[in-house]
């Protein structure tokens, strides 16, 4: 894959956690490269340091060891307040768990990102957040909050979220992860759709059901990249 | 409705997470805000109290025009005034014919009272009185009574009062009003207290008194500048007292007061420095409250700040978010602790004004108090949340989501998860609570300094009211006699004593004599009145509270020394034991050595000393004869009633005899009598230890319920790995009652401090002097009822809220 073409870099990247036991090494040495456009999904099984990887490549940690480049920026060099300016206008984050603003509505939950990178004026913004609820489907819902919906609609609101600054790229950690299999697969048809469109997903997943609908499927054992797939593909 | 919300959401959303977190979780925003709230009523309440007190006191008694100077003379006619007006420094000039009679009391015994004949009463413009029941002035054969001693008579306004005259003979005037008369007691003497009911009549009512109309014995005069300098007073007071003398009129005393310095100013001057240290210690304790509230209220937040920080959020603009929230939240509060404050603060000063006799000056709202409590509101809890707020946005994003932290890992071995460990016989579920306790130590610390210092300031009230009461029980041995009789005349000793004893019952009785005299300056002026008691040598009916050289004794018999109260410390502060000062007794002045102080009622006693009865019947031409009597029992420690029985037996029988009473007061009443300065500074203290319970009480609830509410998932979480109701209530109580009970035992401790920092400041106002210790069990133990009823209360509700939630609820809750 040419230099051109790579959008998101991960280089020898290592990551140890300090325990009462001593230090705890996640990730061991982990390369990755990711191609603009690219459905990405990185699969192992639990512990593997898929959640880890997330976490270093959206900037929300940092790395012990290695290089981490998202279309030209060093993430790892990145500071906390840095990370979050880079986040807001270049990454949308989607978690398995929704993380959803308990008091807010689902329409102000989409419009917070926007507020946080100011790209749009306040009513740009509510419109733009209403046609990406709409797009999701749960429009109907909009000024009703994240505890009056399923957990499916939810993050079906989070999708919206991480698409409110319209950012290139969206990372996902086990976004099915806390769905049925029907919800899971709709959820997932939103992910294609969105790479249909451009966007390039990189998401984490220990569910083998979806193996053969990712452009590209990186497995991830113990902290390190193998070739050796961690459960059976149908 | 749509367009409404659409409309809404048009503002930032991240505005609208400040209005919707404040109305989303009301229970948790009512906690915060009643919290802060009461805080800040403390502190409004205090310095309002603060500052009205000593304004109304100043206000008050300037408005009524005190007399500056107040010359008690032989009886003078008008013309006299006229004369005294052109002395130089005089603004006005009044007389007045002053005078004792006796009333009849609501138990039928006759009590004196003093009679104010004021000519030209409806223009009287020195020591103006305030109307607070019926008419003012006056008309013939009318009078008019102040209101403090209103309930001692046997009628109200519009009733018949009825007197004795000189002549043993009664007579009725109508009593037509009530007034309150601010000057009472600033002539010194006993001060306000001690002086007896005071009627009011025109000069022309003392025909039906069948005294002459036409004469005076005190004139009052105000300065023409610099009311309130004492130098300058003393100045004109002492041309003033020539002119009189001049006139032919004998002066027998003259007594000097600044128009800011209202009689009972020594028991305001008291409750502000009461106020004072308590205002200080509230501000930290309203500090800590607030600062505990918001950092519980923050530490719920730390997850949604990891999730606004991963969506983009930036550290300034998730702070913003917090602190507009703070502001409302302070600014709620505030706008429910100012009024509150305000109205309360007049209330209760309504109370004290009336028992300390100054005048209220109507409901205002103080400007400082309103400042410190803005302060309070808004700055106080910017500053308060500001580290959580700090530390909250400066962990990772991955720490507030995830709860664990990379660089300070939990420590299982820690001291006291080590020293939990050691402890053997304790179920896993009481372990969990004490581990809960101690796992969030700054946490701890907050909420244990923050009781602590409410439960110190609790104890310590109570302490200072028991130092004030157990004081009040020493005054009692100045009075010890069972029954104080004075007569009209004097007579002889031998001669009463044997007709009293006649009495079975009676033990002992002395003869005392009295004496008014006035103090004589190095410069030769007149200074101050002074009362001299003079029990015989050997008397053993006085046990005093000495604060420097020695008391009188049978040696003393017929020398010249004497013991002076703690009045003359105050004002003649190098006065030592073994100086010798001169009175001017019945005419001539007298050098009197000074051989020790003691300590009465506090600074506004009046100047008071006691001599030998020996030495002062010689000077005073009265030997072995006397016009006071104390008796004692034979039966030793009679109450009140027991005293007041042997008293009226006493009347009886020397009225039956033929002698001339003039006053039986029970000992237990004169003692009672000469307090009630000190117990209205009691019932202040008690009143303050309430009020800073329900501060602490609330506060305590507030920062408890907090404490549960933060735990609500992990009791989901209990419940759904099949902890009971039951069993989840007593994590949560066990964990409260020891917060509570921790709290108590450095509540005692820091109690030691504050108590001698209030005591001190209650008797440097009241006596000049520091105070002894005194530490009471009863606010140690009431505070820990309340520590231990509030803290399961606080504890219990939240923990039935959870229980009642279900498992998946709980476990969804933020």
């Amino acid at each position: 894959m040419p230099d051109s073409d790579v959008l998101i870099s991960l280089h020898d990247v290592t990551k140890a956690y300090k325990t009462p036991a001593g230090d705890f090494w996640a990730l061991k040495g982990v390369d990755i490269e990711v191609a603009p456009g690219e459905f990405v999904g990185i699969l192992g099984k639990s512990g593997a340091g898929k959640t880890t990887l997330v976490n270093l490549l959206t900037g929300v940690d940092h790395c012990t060891g290695g290089e981490i480049e998202v279309d030209g920026v060093a993430v790892h060099r990145l500071k906390e307040n840095q990370a979050a300016k880079w986040r807001a206008r270049n990454l949308g984050v989607i978690f398995q768990s929704f993380q959803l603003m308990p008091s807010l509505s689902l329409l102000d939950n989409v419009t917070l990102p926007m507020d946080f990178a100011g790209l749009y004026r306040p009513i740009r913004s509510a419109e733009r957040a209403l046609e990406l609820l709409r797009a999701v489907e749960i429009d109907e819902h909009a000024f009703k909050l994240p505890s009056d919906i399923s957990g499916g609609q939810q993050q079906r609101v989070a999708i919206a979220r991480a698409l409110a600054n319209d950012p290139p790229i969206i990372v996902a950690d086990e976004p099915t992860g806390r769905l049925d299999s029907s919800t899971a697969e709709t959820i997932f048809a939103i992910f294609e759709t969105l790479v249909q469109q451009g966007k390039t997903i990189f998401m984490v997943s220990h569910d083998p059901g979806f193996v053969r609908r990712y452009s590209r499927v990186i497995w991830l054992a113990d902290g390190l990249v193998t070739d050796e797939p961690q459960f059976d593909v149908k | 409705m749509r367009s409404f919300q659409f409309t809404r959401s048009l503002w930032r959303p991240r505005w609208h997470k400040v209005t919707a977190d404040l109305w989303g979780n009301k229970v948790r925003s009512f906690l915060v805000i009643s919290s802060i709230a009461v805080g800040l009523f403390a502190v409004g309440l205090i310095t309002s109290m603060y500052v009205l007190n000593g304004e109304d006191m100043e206000a008050g008694y300037s408005s009524v025009n005190p007399a500056s100077i107040q010359v008690f003379t032989s009886l003078y006619e008008e013309d006299v005034l006229t004369h005294i007006r052109h002395v130089e420094g005089v603004r006005q000039v009044q007389g007045e014919y002053i005078f004792s009679l006796r009333v009849r009391r609501s138990g039928g015994e006759w009590k004196p009272i003093d009679i104010h004949a004021i000519p030209s009463i409806e223009q009287m413009d020195i020591n103006r009185v305030h109307l607070e029941k019926g008419v003012w002035p006056p008309r013939d054969k009318e009078i008019v009574v102040d209101s403090y001693k209103l309930p001692e008579l046997p009628v109200g306004v519009g009733g018949l009062l009825e007197l004795e005259l000189p002549s043993s003979r009664t007579r009725s005037l109508r009593l037509v009003g009530a007034i309150n008369d601010q000057t009472i007691g600033s002539t010194g003497g006993g001060g306000f207290f001690l002086a007896p009911a005071q009627g009011y009549i025109t000069l022309e009512t003392l025909d039906w008194l069948e005294l002459p109309n036409n004469q005076m014995n005190v004139i009052f005069v105000t300065v023409d500048r610099s009311p309130n300098d004492y130098a300058y007073l003393r100045e004109v007071g002492n041309r003033v007292s020539d002119a009189v003398e001049q006139s032919g009129v004998t002066v027998y005393s003259t007594a000097i007061r600044a128009a800011n310095d209202h009689p009972n100013r020594v028991y305001v001057d008291a409750i502000s420095a009461v106020l004072f240290v308590l205002g200080f210690l509230v501000m930290f304790l309203s500090g800590f409250l607030i600062t505990n509230t918001l950092s519980a209220l923050l530490n719920q937040q730390v997850h949604q700040i990891g999730v606004m920080k991963t969506i983009g959020g930036r550290r300034g603009q998730i702070m913003g978010i917090y602190m507009v929230q703070i502001f409302i939240f302070g600014l709620l509060a505030f706008s429910i602790a100012m009024p509150l404050s305000s109205q309360v603060s007049y209330s209760l000063l309504g109370y004290f004004s009336q028992a300390v006799n100054t005048q209220q000056q109507g409901f205002r709202v103080v400007p400082v108090s309103v400042v410190l409590q803005l302060v309070v509101a808004l700055i106080v809890p910017q500053v308060a949340a500001f580290i959580p707020i700090l530390h909250g946005t400066r962990i990772s994003a991955v720490e507030a989501m995830s709860g664990y932290s990379q660089s300070n890992p939990p420590n299982p071995k820690g001291w006291i998860n080590q020293r939990l460990h050691d402890v053997r016989g304790l179920s896993r579920p009481l372990l969990l609570s004490l581990r809960n306790t101690f796992r969030r130590r700054g946490r701890l610390f907050l909420t244990l300094f923050t009781l602590t210092l409410g439960g110190a300031i609790f104890i310590g009230t109570f302490n200072v009211e028991r130092s004030l009461s157990s004081y009040i029980e020493r005054i009692g041995r100045y009075f010890m006699a069972d029954v104080n009789l004075t007569f009209k005349q004097y007579y002889r000793i031998e001669e009463i004593e044997s007709a009293i004893k006649e009495i079975p019952g009676v033990r002992q009785v002395e003869g005392w004599t009295a004496a008014s005299g006035e103090l004589m300056l190095p410069d030769g002026s007149v200074g101050e009145t002074t009362r001299l008691l003079a029990p015989p040598s050997q008397s053993e009916l006085v046990s005093p509270i000495l604060l420097e050289g020695r008391w009188l004794g049978p040696a003393d018999a017929d020398s010249n020394v004497i013991t002076v109260n703690e009045r003359f410390r105050e004002t003649y502060p190098n006065l030592k034991p073994g100086d010798i000062i001169q009175v001017k007794i019945a005419g001539r002045e007298r050098d009197l050595q000074v051989v020790g102080f003691f300590r009465l009622a506090g600074k506004s006693s009046g100047y008071l000393a006691y001599g030998t009865y020996e030495y002062l019947s010689r000077v005073i031409h009265q030997p072995n004869r006397a016009n006071t009597f104390r008796v004692r029992s034979e039966q030793p420690r009679l109450n009140l009633q027991e005293q007041q029985a042997m008293g009226r037996q006493i009347e009886t029988h020397l009225e039956a005899l033929g002698y001339q009473l003039a006053d039986v007061e029970a000992g237990e009443s004169l003692t009672a009598t000469t307090a009630d300065g000190l117990n209205i500074l009691t019932i202040f203290l008690l009143i303050m230890a309430l009020l800073i319970a329900v501060v602490g009480s609330i506060g305590l609830m507030g920062t408890m319920s907090l404490n549960v509410m933060e735990r609500t998932r992990e009791i989901g979480i209990l419940r759904a790995i099949g902890a009971s109701d039951r069993a989840v209530m007593e994590l949560v109580l066990v964990e409260g009652a020891l917060i509570g009970l921790m709290s108590w035992v450095f509540g005692v401790l820091l109690a030691f401090p504050i108590s001698s920092l209030m005591s001190n400041a209650i008797n440097l106002a009241l006596f000049g002097a520091a105070a002894d210790f005194t530490f009471t069990p009863t606010g140690v133990f009431l505070w820990l009822g309340v520590v231990s009823v509030l803290s399961v209360l606080a504890s219990v509700g939240p923990a039935r809220n959870a229980t009642r939630l279900t498992i998946r609820e709980v476990l969804a809750y933020e």
